[in-house]
């Protein structure tokens, strides 16, 4: 067991690094570097050249990495020019508001996947398991801003149910009993509409590997002992099933940022996805490349949680 | 496709009697016993037609001209689907959209398919330290997160254009398919047809493309069919942000992307719905027949 | 000087260990195998599974890397066939256990016959047709065979294809991998005596690999037995089953049906005084691992591995 986890967190440092030079260079591809959002145009061109060479943007380019990732993994990740304040401070909030619609969006897709997925499975070519592949087919072809974006038309403005943009009721004091009611009412619509798609994958693997698992050996031989058919499942058929969904939701946190940048986008949501694609169109630079920065160590955090909780539920993985 | 055809003047009903049962013939039937299949099968033929036939005749440019006279017109029988902010007829783009959608997908695809095939066969070819290397280049892609970095490159790639944009597309879409490939090849080159093939002289080169290729072929057009589904999901997207085709050029994710506007998401459903729509049909149709395919190939899985 | 020689052959495989995937140990699926083979006879290679005897046939093939040894054919080096003088692949061949994975299904019988004709001879399509037509009727199948597709012959008829295939480049010598050993009873003799059959027509060399005692008294002229990647006993067919000397064979040749029912009650009999002995100086033949000792002459064709007497 823990040879596989220390190898697979060896393999994560070369990724992480890879990750961080590719970041790197796609940063020194983008027009403008560190300084252009800080000075004043009005400055002599002198002045400027001066300025430069003392940050440090004249030294070779494995010189400027270094400075980079120093700064980067003690906070530092650089100055928005389109906020006028440090990089980290600005992703903070966001990243909570990002954070907390993952987590909503998560436990829904659970909430979603486990009941269905088990219907499906344990009833297989009934009525309900007919609907439940109806949906994770379509599900599955449907492409999250256009499920989410009919979301908002129906449930935003046309019933008025849900809040259209925003992540809170402004005015409201942070803290108290209603901010976070608010908080949870703006997160919903958004999260049920990307948990609603990214469920669909969960809910047919579950679905398979119900039925999988209904015609092992093993599941045959405690009916054949006579076990009541609710022990078969609860015992036998669902431990073996529901323990490699759960490691899932590490991979899911791929799926997930992708998702956010719509869901963000369509909502109005003040989050990393939405505070990137801003960023993005503004040419804030050093908000972007800290954003990709971040959400890539989370996608290999995610991946690396993953594979070794799969790898304690199947010993089967560590052997390779 | 069909790898086994070598020059020798064989009559053609020879060839018939002796098709191979894991060939076309029960793809064909497997889709004709799937009704979902067959009707996806044929509503696809009908858009692909419709759109490469009508987008001939349409004139793009005028198209794309801004009508100031026109704007925002709801439908009515000069625009079948009414216009949008620039007055432009929005039924046209709608067919000039699909058919940019189609078009990208389907190369998109096509060249990740390419890379995809070369790289897992290469990989699961030869196996060991080689497979074991490509295998950890092939999952750092993978953790990638592909929409921010595409969109990052579509931002800073220099002169944006249609090809640089599938370019940026496939050099981030290709794992999957590689991955599928290598572990098939995997299992292939260890069966005795493989090995008999390097007592015979072949060289590996040959071995790889000649003899375990037409064996990876139906799992090859599976995955390739769900992809494009995918592609043009992604596509749609990348286009809804306004990181996908360039201005001038619609896709069907350009017209939803108009909804991003409130009033013409609350009031004005004809400039953006059908394009959903068309996305979502196409993908599930698309979908469908890649399913069908599925179980035709998978003998287990066979309806009949 | 044998036709077809082999000297101290290993084939040794490692086994990767710990977290950096480093060698930690080796299988020795084959560890020091020597024999020789006659033009024109038939050398029958025995032993259960795991023995070696089927990697011993691939490593002369260039299938599996040799880790040690030398093997030499008509007096050229042959170990690494990249270097041999000669091309290795048109004078020795080899024909696989398993008819049905060993033909491609994608490809028609005229494909896979031509393989190696395409890798080999440059004939024209005509003439490679006539070719592989030629090969068929030789293996006893129709010439029309030539547009269908593997699965739609019997295992009996493809394992045909097979050997079609192997001497379609006229070879010296042919490996064949336990040929018979995923057929039919009732096809087995077939296919025997069609392989005797060629190989007195093209004047062939078999290296015969094998479990099954009663095909391989029927093939060989010489045998070698062996066990855990060793040679326990090496003799002529006649030696190795009229006078076994180690007890391993002993043991092989009493556990060979008697269909004389008659004789059953004797056969038993012997079949459990073979098994007392096998049991009580199983140490006494194999070292204190379980393997084989070296070989030691009896006769000038017959070897056996016995422990050095002191």
């Amino acid at each position: 067991m823990w040879k596989f986890t220390v190898r697979r967190i060896l393999i994560m440092i070369p990724q992480i690094f890879l990750l961080s030079i590719l970041i790197f260079l796609m940063a020194q591809a983008m027009p403008g570097d560190a300084l252009s959002g800080l000075i004043d145009p009005n400055l002599d061109p002198k002045e400027i050249a001066k300025m430069r060479e003392k940050l440090g943007l004249n030294d070779e380019w494995y010189a400027q990495y270094i400075d980079w990732i120093k700064g980067a993994i003690q906070g530092d990740l650089g100055e928005s020019f389109r906020f006028k304040m440090p990089v980290s401070e600005l992703i903070e909030q966001r990243l909570i508001n990002t954070f907390w619609l993952s987590v909503v969006t998560l436990i829904i897709t659970y909430l979603i996947a486990i009941p269905l997925g088990i219907t499906s499975g344990r009833f297989n070519d009934t009525w309900a398991d007919r609907i439940i592949t109806g949906y994770t087919y379509i599900g599955f072809a449907t492409p999250v801003f256009i499920f989410a974006l009919v979301m908002l038309w129906i449930f935003g403005f046309h019933y008025g149910w849900f809040p259209t943009t925003g992540s809170v009721k402004p005015g409201l004091e942070p803290g108290t009993f209603d901010y976070i009611v608010s908080k949870i009412y703006h997160m919903l619509l958004p999260a049920i509409s990307l948990a609603l798609i990214t469920t669909v994958n969960t809910v047919q693997y579950l679905r398979s590997e119900i039925i999988d698992t209904k015609q092992r050996d093993f599941i045959i031989t405690a009916r054949a002992k006579g076990a009541p058919e609710s022990r078969v499942y609860n015992r036998h058929i669902l431990r073996n099933s529901l323990l490699p969904i759960a490691a899932f939701f590490g991979f899911e946190i791929t799926g997930l940022i992708g998702g956010t940048i719509f869901v963000e986008q369509i909502f109005g949501y003040p989050g990393m996805g939405q505070l990137f694609y801003e960023s993005i169109l503004l040419r804030d630079y050093s908000v972007v490349t800290s954003v990709v920065l971040l959400f890539g160590i989370a996608s290999i955090l995610g991946a690396l949680i993953s594979d070794v909780i799969l790898s304690l539920v199947d010993p089967r993985i560590r052997i390779k | 496709m069909d790898m086994n055809n070598s020059n020798v003047d064989i009559s053609d009903e020879k060839l018939e009697a002796s098709k191979s049962p894991t060939g076309w013939s029960i793809i064909w039937r497997e889709i004709l016993r799937d009704k979902v299949a067959l009707i996806s099968l044929i509503f696809l033929v009908l858009v692909v037609l419709f759109v490469y036939g009508i987008s001939l005749i349409l004139n793009q440019e005028e198209i794309v001209t801004v009508d100031l006279f026109a704007i925002h017109e709801p439908p009515s029988e000069e625009f079948l689907l009414g216009t949008d902010y620039g007055g432009r007829d929005i039924f046209g783009q709608l067919i000039i959209g699909t058919r940019n959608s189609l078009s990208i997908g389907i190369l998109v695809t096509l060249m990740t398919g390419l890379i995809g095939i070369i790289y897992g066969l290469v990989a699961g070819y030869f196996g060991g330290t080689v497979d074991n290397i490509m295998m950890r280049i092939l999952d750092f892609f993978l953790i990638l997160p592909f929409l921010m970095v595409v969109i990052v490159f579509v931002a800073i790639v220099p002169k944006y254009s249609i090809i640089s944009f599938s370019l940026i597309m496939t050099a981030f879409l290709w794992m999957g398919i590689a991955r599928l490939i290598r572990s098939k090849a995997l299992q292939e080159k260890e069966l005795d047809y493989a090995q008999a093939s390097k007592t015979l002289g072949s060289s590996n080169l040959k071995i790889m493309f000649t003899q375990v290729l037409p064996n990876l072929s139906s799992l090859i057009i599976v995955t390739m069919t769900l992809n494009l589904a995918a592609n043009i999901g992604l596509e749609s997207g990348l286009s809804f942000l306004g990181f996908g085709f360039p201005e001038s050029t619609p896709s069907l994710g350009t017209l939803v992307s108009y909804a991003t506007n409130p009033q013409t998401l609350e009031s004005r459903w004809w400039i953006w719905l059908p394009a959903s729509i068309l996305i979502l049909v196409l993908m599930l149709s698309i979908n469908n027949v890649g399913q069908a395919l599925k179980r035709a190939t998978d003998a287990r899985q066979r309806r009949g | 000087m044998g036709f077809l020689e082999v000297e101290d052959l290993k084939v040794h495989f490692p086994i990767k260990g710990g977290i950096f995937g480093r060698t930690v140990d080796y299988v020795k699926a084959v560890d020091g195998v020597s024999l020789s083979i006659e033009k024109g006879k038939t050398y029958g290679l025995v032993g259960e599974s795991g023995s070696g005897k089927t990697t011993t046939g691939r490593a002369i093939m260039g299938l599996n890397n040799i880790t040690a040894g030398k093997i030499t054919f008509d007096g050229y080096d042959i170990t690494d066939l990249k270097q041999a003088e000669l091309d290795v692949r048109k004078q020795i061949q080899m024909i696989f256990q398993d008819p049905y994975s060993s033909l491609n299904p994608k490809k028609r019988v005229l494909d896979i016959i031509a393989e190696p004709l395409r890798n080999y001879e440059k004939l024209s399509k005509i003439e490679e047709k006539k070719r592989v037509q030629e090969l068929l009727e030789l293996v006893g199948l129709s010439p029309e065979s030539i547009v269908k597709y593997p699965h739609e012959f019997s295992g009996g008829q493809r394992q045909r294809i097979g050997v079609a295939r192997a001497i379609a480049l006229k070879p010296k010598v042919i490996i064949a991998d336990e040929p018979v050993s995923a057929l039919d009873v009732s096809v087995q003799a077939q296919v025997l005596n069609f392989m005797r059959d060629i190989q007195e027509e093209l004047d062939l060399t078999y290296l015969f690999i094998g479990h099954d005692l009663g095909v391989i008294r029927h093939m060989c002229d010489h045998i070698g037995i062996m066990y855990k990647g060793r040679y326990v006993e090496q003799g002529t067919t006649e030696e190795i089953f009229n006078s076994p000397q180690h007890i391993y064979t002993k043991r092989l040749v009493a556990a060979i049906p008697d269909i004389d029912p008659s004789q059953r009650k004797k056969q038993i009999q012997f079949r459990q005084e073979v098994q007392t002995e096998y049991e009580q100086s199983y140490n006494e033949y194999f070292d204190s691992d379980g393997l084989a000792f070296k070989l030691k002459p009896v006769s000038k064709t017959h070897l056996v591995a016995l422990p050095e007497v002191e």
